[in-house]
């Protein structure tokens, strides 16, 4: 089933460091995370987020990724009001064993796709077994 | 052997977000006509809307989609939001572009291929349809939508009939 992009909202302030942030409500994104040896890669919807001010962090094993979402408001007199527009911030322990120099993020379409490379020390080798 | 834990960094955040989550439910983005119109969490897309005197906005958030992913038709009062979100790739997702080598399976590679384990699926996939009844009559061939970095926005000029009409006073 599909689902809205957005699960909480907290009344937390606004990071003034930011770029494009306006907004005092934040919002954790809904996050898909699969791990499929080499890497970790994680895709979170943030609709409406501006790219510029996506800020994605590894620090001592954990995650972080605060995307400031630029304020916006339909034009007139509101009908219907079904969700809030706010920052997006969520973080995720990870652990050892991952090279921060090679992590990438990629923004597009209100996705945000983070691949953490695994160090080659520690990814998983498949031993071929030998046949007599 | 590294660990990797799908989680939040400590377990104290993990509680404040549990409590922002509950929290959320009865305070985020507040319907400004009561709660009944409020969407349902298993409506998608959620939409907000508001009116000029010339116009109906409609806004939605739909990441991952192109615009010719959507089908956005109009028809009288009532305004149609189709489309379908696919499966995420093993590697990327919906929106993303796959790593090369990557199967797109989602549970586990092709043979020889790399064993792909899924830790959270939060992101909702398949087909959806939206129908909202708006408050007048729209001129259907002029509506306009754009989508931008996932949010979708439908421009619904009103009937040349339904917008006001400004009544001069003349002064004799």
């Amino acid at each position: 089933m599909v689902t809205n992009s957005r699960s909480a909202a907290t009344g937390r302030p606004a990071n003034p460091e930011a770029p494009g942030s306006t907004n005092c409500l934040t919002y954790q994104p809904h996050v898909d995370v699969c791990d499929h040896g080499g890497e970790v890669v994680l895709v979170a919807d943030m609709p409406g987020a501006a790219a510029q001010g996506i800020d994605v962090s590894f620090e001592q094993g954990v995650l972080s990724v605060h995307a400031a979402v630029p304020a916006r408001q339909l034009p007139g007199r509101p009908l219907r009001q079904e969700y809030g527009v706010g920052d997006y911030r969520r973080s995720f322990r990870l652990g050892d064993g991952f090279d921060a120099s090679q992590i990438a993020a990629e923004y597009r379409r209100g996705v945000l796709t983070i691949r953490v490379p695994r160090l080659a020390a520690v990814r998983p080798r498949k031993v071929p077994v030998a046949t007599a | 052997m590294p660990s990797f834990r799908a989680g939040f960094a400590h377990p104290l955040d993990e509680l404040r977000d549990e409590l922002d989550r509950l929290w959320s439910s009865l305070t985020a983005a507040p319907p400004l006509h009561g709660w009944g119109t409020r969407a349902r969490g298993d409506v998608f897309p959620a939409v907000n809307v508001s009116e000029t005197d010339d116009c109906i906005t409609v806004e939605a958030e739909l990441p991952g989609l192109d615009a010719g992913d959507v089908d956005v038709s109009v028809n009288g009062e009532e305004l149609v939001l189709k489309g379908a979100r696919p499966e995420p790739t093993a590697a990327a997702g919906s929106g993303a572009t796959a790593a090369p080598g990557v199967p797109s399976t989602a549970a586990h590679g092709g043979e020889g291929g790399p064993t792909v384990t899924w830790h959270r699926r939060e992101r909702g996939t398949g087909g959806f349809e939206r129908r909202l009844m708006l408050p007048v009559t729209v001129d259907a061939t002029r509506v306009e939508a754009r989508l931008v970095d996932g949010v979708l926005t439908v421009i619904c000029p009103k009937a040349a009939e339904r917008q006001p009409h400004k009544v001069s006073v003349r002064v004799d």
